[in-house]
């Protein structure tokens, strides 16, 4: 079936662009006088902005404090280490998204790429960083797009079986990272308290991401199953969860896990956050498969239970792979405003990105910053959710390949 | 046809067999039956009859309350490997076809022999191809279900379910969901099952298919067998009052 839902006019009838223009935004003096306003109010807008950002704001506060936003106060010899992370995610990512796409390279990849490759060239340079540094970054992007690529070519000679299992890979790398990160096992130790900054706030994230899919999951089953005691459990959790605002349970966690876990047991102040989100997400998530999961059919079930399959080959070869991807959109709507939510952690004295940011900002050398400091932030944490709404609206695509064609 | 019940091995065996649905509503009234091996059942009534009912209670998708059913030798009790066990040896079609929407057709035949089985991949794929050559769909197999048409998907239905060599093949209502044009195709490939010797129990509204290719007909009413009898009989001759009102009412 060809996409002729694009094609409102016969192809002997195309406009030229102007034309277009004319017909979507002056087709009558109404829609003309809506489209003037919006179109000047925008025009001024910018107008501000630009000239604020140009003329005004004093972007040193940024330069000066770049490493500090990044890393928080991680050891200068053993920064060595998260270049070497950075290495470890450019060539997971690339390959993700190669496998993910394949040899097509829609809008949305060419638009990535161009951010991509404008911010590598720009930022770094933009806030002082040497050359040598600099062309650092260019390494790692050229490598990215590199990976995205060439595993896009090979992609189709992938057995199946690596395909199924690669989302696994992600857990390892946050060990092995968190293992980079952290030291032992030879490395100098850093302790916790020294990471800060965009760091903190993907350690926690990314944690947080990681554990509560499974977490979830197994709510969301236990809300639908048949033992009583099981379902009113989850229930329960879900519903405490849900009713309670993030910073409570940040506070109380802080206070409570603590006396929950026996002296040596309990983890330290960013580990207990990276918890409390977890919990907090995990009850959420659940809520997006239990949708998920009600709107598999029973049919499906029946099918699958009647070829001989017991409960958990139909849960996970007939009715998890369907029910996750009904629920794809909710969740990562879910991570995204769990990547948000971090900021809160600044609250309960944390040192992520908005907590570093108040102290830079307390620093009377950049009084009156504010404006610049949180655009920067603001921008940081829309490139991160860009990437996540880039990345799973491309394994959305993959996964509807089958639903091209919806005959029943 | 009949020459199929000289072997006289018992395939299936219900005896008094009672349900009752959750809301009190007895579903099933002391429903016997008994099919032979090589033996092919049609089950008709009006809907809300419990024939549906009755089929599904065979592998366990419907439970009943008193009474025994006995498949190939294993008692359908309360043991949940007793019903797995069952489960392999009965292939069910369903009216909604119920394939597998995110694998591919070739997929969808091959799952359960590799995971329940344990049968090799290569090996199993092979007998699938042959299998969907045999209801002539092999250019499909690399489809999924979604791009293929009603008739197409029953077919595939019919040979996923085959491809576990099940002793008994138990259809509930498998043309009503089609549009009237495909009905055929799909009758047309469970008479050349029956033909190959399966023992089938098949719920359907198909007359011709019940006339030509049933050894017996089964007529179910709220609940309860009321005549079960050779095709020819059955349609030229009904004994229970029951069954002329139905047949005067589908005909």
């Amino acid at each position: 079936m060809s996409s002729s839902r694009h094609q409102q006019l016969p192809p002997q009838e195309q406009l030229s662009a102007l034309e277009t223009l004319r017909l979507a935004c002056f087709a009558n003096p109404l829609d003309g006088l809506i489209s003037l306003a919006l179109i000047s109010a925008v025009l001024a807008a910018a107008w501000q902005l630009l000239r604020w950002a140009l003329l005004q704001a004093q972007w040193g506060v940024i330069a000066a404090n770049s490493t500090l936003l990044a890393l928080g106060r991680y050891p200068e010899p053993q920064r060595w280490r998260l270049w070497l992370l950075l290495w470890l995610l450019s060539t997971v990512a690339g390959l993700s998204w190669g496998l993910l796409r394949r040899q097509s390279w829609p809008r949305n990849d060419l638009l990535a790429t161009a951010v991509l490759t404008g911010l590598t060239l720009w930022a770094p340079a933009a806030v002082a960083q040497p050359l040598a540094v600099q062309a650092h970054w260019w390494g790692l992007t050229a490598w990215l797009l590199l990976l995205r690529s060439s595993a896009g070519a090979m992609a189709a000679r992938v057995p199946p079986p690596v395909l199924q299992c690669w989302a696994l890979l992600w857990p390892v790398v946050y060990v092995s990272g968190m293992g980079l990160i952290a030291g032992g096992l030879g490395l100098v130790r850093v302790p916790s308290p020294l990471w800060g900054g965009l760091l903190l706030t993907l350690i926690e994230a990314c944690f947080a991401m990681l554990l509560c899919l499974p977490l979830g999951l197994a709510l969301a089953l236990g809300r639908s199953s048949g033992l009583p005691l099981l379902r009113m459990g989850a229930v329960a959790y879900i519903e405490f969860i849900r009713g309670a605002p993030l910073i409570t349970l940040l506070f109380l966690g802080q206070n409570i896990l603590g006396f929950l876990l026996p002296g040596g047991l309990s983890p330290d102040r960013i580990w207990r956050a990276a918890w409390v989100l977890t919990v907090f997400a995990s009850a959420y998530v659940a809520e997006a498969l239990r949708a998920g999961l009600a709107a598999i059919p029973r049919g499906q079930v029946e099918a699958a239970r009647s070829l001989g399959l017991n409960t958990a080959q139909t849960l996970s070869h007939v009715v998890l792979p369907q029910a996750i991807k009904v629920a794809l959109p909710a969740l990562v709507g879910q991570f995204i405003s769990l990547l948000q939510d971090t900021t809160l952690l600044s609250l309960i004295g944390l040192m992520e990105l908005l907590g570093t940011a108040r102290t830079v900002l307390a620093n009377p050398e950049f009084l009156g910053r504010n404006a610049e400091v949180y655009v920067v932030l603001a921008l940081l944490f829309w490139c991160c959710c860009a990437a996540l709404g880039l990345g799973s609206r491309a394994l959305e695509v993959r996964l509807n390949r089958q639903r091209s064609v919806a005959v029943r | 046809m009949t020459q199929a019940l000289a072997a006289d091995v018992v395939m299936l065996e219900a005896r008094g067999v009672n349900t009752w649905y959750p809301n009190g509503h007895h579903a099933l009234r002391n429903v016997d039956l008994t099919v032979h091996q090589g033996e092919v059942v049609v089950i008709m009534g009006p809907s809300g009859s419990g024939k549906s009912t009755f089929l599904r209670t065979f592998n366990g998708l419907e439970d009943f309350q008193t009474g025994s059913i006995i498949i190939d030798g294993i008692n359908i009790g309360d043991d949940l490997r007793q019903r797995d066990a069952i489960r392999r040896e009965v292939g069910m079609v369903f009216q909604q076809f119920n394939l597998f929407p995110h694998l591919t057709v070739l997929d969808n035949l091959t799952l359960a022999p590799v995971l329940v089985r344990g049968r090799a991949k290569t090996q199993v794929e092979r007998q699938a191809l042959e299998l969907l050559e045999r209801v002539g769909i092999h250019e499909q197999a690399h489809k999924y279900p979604g791009q293929l048409s009603g008739g197409q998907q029953q077919r595939v239905a019919i040979a996923r379910s085959l491809c576990m060599e099940p002793r008994l093949m138990l259809f509930d209502e498998p043309t009503s969901a089609l549009d009237p044009e495909m009905v055929q195709e799909v009758l047309q490939v469970m008479q050349e099952l029956a033909a190959g010797g399966m023992t089938m129990v098949v719920v359907t509204h198909e007359v011709r298919f019940a006339r030509q290719v049933a050894d017996r007909v089964v007529l179910m009413a709220d609940g309860e067998v009321l005549e079960i009898a050779a095709p020819e009989q059955f349609f030229s001759n009904p004994q229970h009052p029951r069954s002329q009102q139905f047949l005067s009412q589908i005909n």
